[in-house]
């Protein structure tokens, strides 16, 4: 499903070059539940906005589903993004003036989508995420592991064909954050979806499929043995 | 993002920090309660002044013999129309009212007793018939004391003012000193008939009238009248009336027909300025909404910047955002600009029914207004309309800027945004 070739992205912080990426070659499947590890600094960040196409590479190739993903104009790019993927941030980003269903809802507005193929959309998944009940309730409202809920959901609800997530539990406690992991894991599970996320808690690496490790810009390891479990 | 969820978003978005929002809204409202004011009290003056020049000062057009125009400030008798009665035969037969008035300059002198002081005053004659002058003018209406004149009498009418200044009262023998049409000095001795209170401060402050026959015996103008003024409507310059004049009195030679407005060129000088005065005060009005929007929409999506990077990274083009900060913004605009004119619709009410008395500093103000006292304001649609759209098409231009701004940052950046 994603296939990287050669990828560099280096960065100017004022008089130093900093090579956040050095010539990386991934391939990850549909459906895969891959974690990305490393710490602070070793690109991981950096890979996950170059494979949601937020940034762009210096060299090298990213094809997602056998498409150059870089490659078209700053509205194709959008146009993918709405259409392919989700987003589960570290702080959650959800809009604090929407309650949690019109969070979710967000993201079906930018779809074409008759009202009550949407409707049905939003009743499932937010029965899935467990946030029955709390439909009305806006962000302050919501506890971190219920808002980071809403955040999983309004990435999810669309189907995408790739959820990325970026340290999506690290501004949760260790049992909220293995719980976001467990559900992030079960809908991987049944919505088919491929799931890349970035991490440094072990917590989180325990319960990834796939372990990719990078330092320094390089991929280290790449741990697939989970998987094949 | 669909329309729906577009404004649906915007909107909540506005009362995000609803004070803010209010205060923001405020400062437009206040900018365009002034000029709602503003506007409705210079346009009153205007309605004021040109009812008050043409039913006191001018009519709505006169017929002037060719060449007076030129000289009308110094009152030259040597132009005069010589056959006034035909003209104005000519102008009533096709329905137009008509009067002939013969106006001159003099000096007016006073002695002690019953005078409190000696002295003396410019003032303008204006020789009148009694009997029709009503047809085009006012003056009658204006009597607060003594009588109106009668014709053939040496009797006078003086402005309120001029009277009060030189303490004149009804009874007391007036000289007025002038020159005759055929430039020999003459003496005008006569009897104050009359005081008029007009609301036209010229007419006031200078004026004296007499019969018009006692003009013409005085003046030796041998049936000759400088002016004969005609009735038409009482706001802006009938032209269809003048247009008609001239296409009747084609057939006197050496006449010119003339608008109101080319007799009062002090104070249509005046009205423009007044219009490059509204422009200023619209003016502020855009700074203050300028400030107070651009500081409201750049503290909003600073505060955001990470929501907006969240909403790019989603999939939401940068139209779709720009248009929504910019709905916002209108949002803004619309409040704004609502509250301003709901104040600004009190406000006139009050102006309109009761408006301001400025009696105290307009007697001593000589600004080529002719308003005496309260001053009222009007009601105006396009003024109300204008200054709603402004409100809104302020806002939104000014919130261009900071929005741009924000859609200049990356993503990743916006994301980055602690």
């Amino acid at each position: 499903m994603i296939t990287i070739t050669n990828l560099v992205r280096t960065y100017q912080t004022g008089d130093n070059e900093v090579r956040a990426l050095r010539n990386i070659d991934l391939a990850i499947a549909t459906g895969e539940f891959a974690a990305i590890a490393g710490p602070s600094g070793s690109g991981k960040t950096t890979l996950l906005n170059l494979i949601g196409c937020i940034d762009e590479p210096d060299e090298g190739t990213i094809e997602i589903n056998g498409s150059v993903v870089h490659a078209g104009k700053a509205k194709e790019r959008a146009l993918f993004r709405r259409e392919n993927l989700g987003f589960v941030f570290q702080s959650f980003n959800l809009v604090p003036v929407l309650t949690a269903e019109e969070n979710i809802a967000l993201s079906l507005s930018l779809l074409d989508m008759p009202a009550a193929e949407r409707r049905e959309r939003l009743r499932a998944i937010i029965d899935e995420v467990g946030l029955t009940g709390m439909e009305d309730r806006r962000p302050a409202r919501l506890s971190g592991g219920q808002q980071q809920r809403v955040a999983v959901a309004r990435a999810l609800v669309k189907d995408p064909k790739l959820v990325l997530a970026d340290e999506p539990t690290a501004n949760l406690d260790s049992e909220t954050g293995a719980a976001i992991l467990d559900l992030m894991h079960e809908l991987n599970q049944s919505h088919k979806t491929t799931f890349v996320f970035s991490t440094h808690d072990p917590m989180v690496m325990d319960r990834a499929d796939r372990l990719i490790t990078l330092r320094d810009g390089r991929i280290v390891d790449d741990d697939l043995r989970r998987r094949a479990s | 993002m669909n329309a729906r969820a577009g404004v649906a978003l915007a909107w909540k978005n506005l009362f995000r920090h609803g004070r803010r929002t209010i205060i923001t809204a405020s400062a437009l409202a206040f900018g365009l309660l002034v000029y709602i004011m503003a506007d409705s009290m210079l346009r009153g003056i205007e309605v004021d002044t040109e009812r008050n020049l043409i039913l006191y000062e001018t009519g709505a057009a006169q017929v002037l013999a060719e060449g007076y125009l030129e000289e009308r400030d110094l009152r030259p008798l040597r132009y005069a129309i010589e056959t006034p009665e035909e003209i104005e035969s000519a102008l009533e037969e096709s329905g137009i009212k008509a009067v002939a008035r013969t106006t001159f300059s003099g000096e007016l002198i006073v002695f002690q007793d019953p005078f409190p002081e000696d002295g003396s005053v410019q003032v303008t004659g204006y020789g009148i018939d009694p009997s029709d002058d009503g047809d085009v003018y006012r003056l009658e209406e204006t009597i607060t004391k003594g009588r109106f004149l009668e014709p053939g009498e040496d009797g006078a009418v003086l402005g309120g003012w001029l009277a009060e200044d030189i303490g004149a009262d009804v009874g007391y023998p007036i000289t007025i000193v002038t020159r005759t049409r055929g430039g020999f000095f003459q003496t005008l001795e006569l009897d104050v008939v009359g005081i008029a209170d007009t609301p036209n401060p010229i007419i006031n402050r200078y004026a004296v009238f007499v019969p018009i026959d006692t003009a013409d015996f005085y003046l030796q103008m041998e049936g000759a009248v400088t002016e004969i003024a005609v009735a038409g409507k009482l706001r802006g310059v009938d032209r269809a009336l003048t247009a008609q004049m001239e296409q009747e009195l084609a057939s006197f030679p050496g006449v010119d027909v003339v608008g109101w407005d080319r007799l009062a060129m002090d104070y249509v000088a005046i009205a423009q300025t007044k219009n490059s005065g509204s422009s200023t005060i619209l003016f502020f009005v855009f700074v203050i909404a300028a400030v107070g929007v651009s500081n409201t929409v750049l503290m909003s999506i600073l505060e955001r910047r990470r929501e907006i990077g969240m909403m790019r990274a989603m999939g939401l083009y940068d139209g779709e955002i720009r248009r929504l900060l910019l709905l916002e913004a209108a949002g803004i605009g619309v409040i704004g600009a609502g509250i301003g004119i709901a104040l600004g619709a009190v406000t006139n009410y009050f102006l309109v029914t009761n408006g301001i008395d400025y009696s105290f500093w307009l007697r001593d103000m000589d600004a080529g207004y002719r308003i005496t006292g309260v001053l009222r304001g009007v009601w105006n649609g396009d003024t109300f309309a204008s200054a709603f759209a402004a409100g809104v098409i302020i806002t939104v231009i000014t919130a261009m800027m900071p929005v741009r701004r924000a859609l200049r940052t990356t993503i990743v950046e916006s994301l980055r945004t602690d």
